[in-house]
């Protein structure tokens, strides 16, 4: 597991290509085997770039559709590029639906939620990893457990509890469990990471008369900021990609997230394609560019909980 | 309260100090635990033996819930319909997600930009990729029919064919698998160098090295990603929801676990039968899940352990 994060670019990143070992191939059995070596690369790429272009094909049609008229859409046989290339699709939409507003609901359910979890998610982790207590394990496995508990096991009595509150119509359902450590799948993130830190360093400061939780903000937070990186980036997508929490708590329309408004202008304009597709364009379009950007976050992020703890 | 002398040192020995500072850290989840996860869990227990709408006291019905879901057809649709969807899906995506890792860490120039280009998808907002995949499958006007025709194929209705819907979903899933071919090309490139030497001295083919080497080494990672994403495709919902409407159609071949637990219960508001479903599901993860662990050490191999 520290391999996996004190040595990124081997585990996430590019590798250097390796030459092929060996003697070097001379005369024509060498140069049949160095054929076979070129053909077999060949059809790999050959595999990975139709693989590819499959994968992308519905990214790329999304984009294309949303610059076409709403006739050109309908065109068939189906026109690759947009012509003429409309812009107005974006404004338009913009401008019938409060799409902004969609944007700035999801900004705020998800930086109350990363705050939640970045406190939370940390504490209850580090309890996982850095301390010794009897019983630890036994209930770092209940907390496990709740990844296969289906989410219909819990809906209705948090639903009746809710409304006894007043939160139904508020974006409270969805972020005050944050706040007690709702989030397994972080908690268990940076549990991963934690244990990675060697012992030896809170064991110095506890020599010194620190306190454990001197340790944790001072000592161990500051060294987990990738981990916690990749917290924050997690809990942002899943935010933005959240349809069912919303469906459940929240109904009016002004308070919609992004998901819910999105899923709305199907219901509303299935008749102009370009216009669904430039709304779906506008919800992709900030994940895919904040993945580019934090790539290398992102990619260490789910290698490190992918693996067995 | 006067505690007596070894009661005291009981208390502050540092087996007790270990502890108490253990559980002050965990205390967010506990509390969360249980007013989130055990009490609404109890709680959904009782209300499948009871009637009820929300509104006032649940009434106590015994085992009415669960006999009225033995005589339920959409019941037993519902369920056809997630075991088909489930029983598709994750083997399915499991081997293209694993066979796509294999080929990237073949040593493939270029790795990051494919690695990239198959995990861009999965990261997609779920209801976008919905709406795309309604708009290329789209009958009449859709890319994909399109492109069928050119090679003289009458495309299906695809999301609005009976027999097709089903499939079309398993296609909008098999989109999004960047997510385990990421954890499994890790995986990949922390087996050992020296195995596959070795293996390769023996004289092992590429398909003995796979059968031999590979798949021991990150058999643990494989187990674990397809618990949960087993998990995750029995309670298929958001997509269809997108979708479908209304949800279920067309013919009820939509009509998933899920699908129909929701419109039990915020539809039709009953809830009490709608938490018999609920525990149901519970039982049939649980099964699942145990059954995978059970028989996974004959396949799984942990190292450093007796076989």
């Amino acid at each position: 597991m520290s391999a996996m994060w004190t040595a990124p670019a081997q585990s996430a990143g590019v590798r250097p290509s390796q030459p092929p070992a060996g003697p070097p191939l001379r005369g024509r059995r060498g140069r049949r085997a160095r054929l076979r070596v070129i053909g077999a690369g060949l059809s790999k790429h050959t595999a990975l770039i139709a693989l590819s272009a499959m994968f992308a094909l519905p990214l790329v049609w999304m984009v294309g559709t949303s610059f076409k008229t709403a006739a050109q859409a309908l065109q068939l046989p189906v026109a690759w590029l947009p012509h003429p290339f409309l812009w107005s699709n974006y404004p338009d939409l913009f401008a019938s639906l409060p799409y902004f507003r969609f944007f700035w609901n999801t900004f705020l359910y998800a930086a109350v939620t990363i705050v939640g979890v970045l406190a939370s998610s940390s504490l209850v982790a580090y309890g996982f990893s850095r301390l010794r207590w009897p019983g630890r394990d036994a209930v770092f496995y209940v907390m496990l457990m709740t990844l296969i508990l289906p989410f219909a096991c819990t809906l209705i009595p948090l639903f009746v509890m809710y409304k006894r509150f007043g939160w139904i119509g508020t974006y409270l359902p969805l972020e005050v469990p944050t706040f007690f450590g709702s989030s397994v799948f972080s908690t268990f993130l940076l549990r991963q990471f934690f244990m990675t830190i060697p012992q030896s360093l809170s064991e110095a400061a506890r020599i010194d008369g620190a306190s454990e939780f001197y340790i944790y903000s001072r000592i161990i937070l500051p060294l987990a900021k990738p981990a916690l990186a990749s917290v924050i980036l997690f809990q942002f997508v899943y935010c933005w990609n959240d349809y069912l929490g919303p469906l459940v708590y929240i109904s009016n329309t002004n308070s919609y997230p992004l998901s819910l408004g999105l899923a709305l202008i199907l219901g509303d304009y299935t008749t102009n394609w370009a216009w669904v597709m430039a709304g779906a364009t506008a919800a992709t379009a900030p994940i895919v560019i904040l993945f580019f950007l934090t790539q290398r976050t992102f990619i260490q992020g789910i290698t490190v909980t992918g693996q067995k703890g | 309260m006067q505690m007596t002398a070894p009661a005291v040192r009981a208390f502050r020995s540092p087996r007790a100090r270990r502890l108490r500072t253990g559980l002050l850290f965990v205390s967010p989840w506990v509390v969360g635990y249980c007013a989130f996860y055990l009490y609404p869990f109890l709680a959904t227990l009782y209300y499948s033996f009871t009637s009820f709408t929300g509104i006032g006291n649940p009434v106590f019905t015994g085992l009415a819930n669960y006999d009225g879901l033995l005589h339920d057809a959409m019941f037993r649709t519902a369920v056809f319909n997630t075991v088909y969807y489930t029983a598709i899906e994750v083997p399915f995506s499991t081997v293209a997600a694993l066979g796509l890792a294999l080929l990237l860490n073949m040593n493939v120039r270029g790795q990051a930009i494919y690695r990239t280009l198959f995990y861009i998808p999965s990261i997609v907002p779920v209801v976008a990729s919905s709406l795309i995949f309604v708009w290329i499958f789209q009958p009449s006007f859709g890319i994909v029919n399109d492109l069928l025709s050119d090679v003289h194929i009458n495309g299906p209705d695809w999301f609005f064919s009976i027999a097709w819907s089903k499939p079309t979903f398993i296609l909008l899933g098999l989109w999004g698998l960047g997510q385990p071919m990421v954890i499994y090309l890790a995986a990949l490139q922390g087996v050992p160098r020296d195995l596959y030497e070795v293996a390769e001295l023996e004289g092992a083919g590429p398909w003995q090295r796979l059968r031999h080497v590979t798949i021991p080494m990150i058999s643990p990672v494989i187990l674990f990603n397809v618990i949960l994403s087993l998990v995750v495709s029995i309670q298929y919902f958001t997509q269809a929801q997108v979708i479908e409407s209304p949800p279920g159609s067309p013919g009820n071949s939509t009509m998933f676990y899920i699908t129909y637990y929701y419109q039990q219960a915020f539809q039709f508001l009953h809830l009490g039968y709608a938490s018999a479903m609920a525990f149901l599901l519970f039982v049939g993860v649980l099964i699942v899940t145990v059954v995978l662990l059970r028989t996974s050490s004959r396949w799984v191999y942990y190292e450093g352990e007796q076989r």
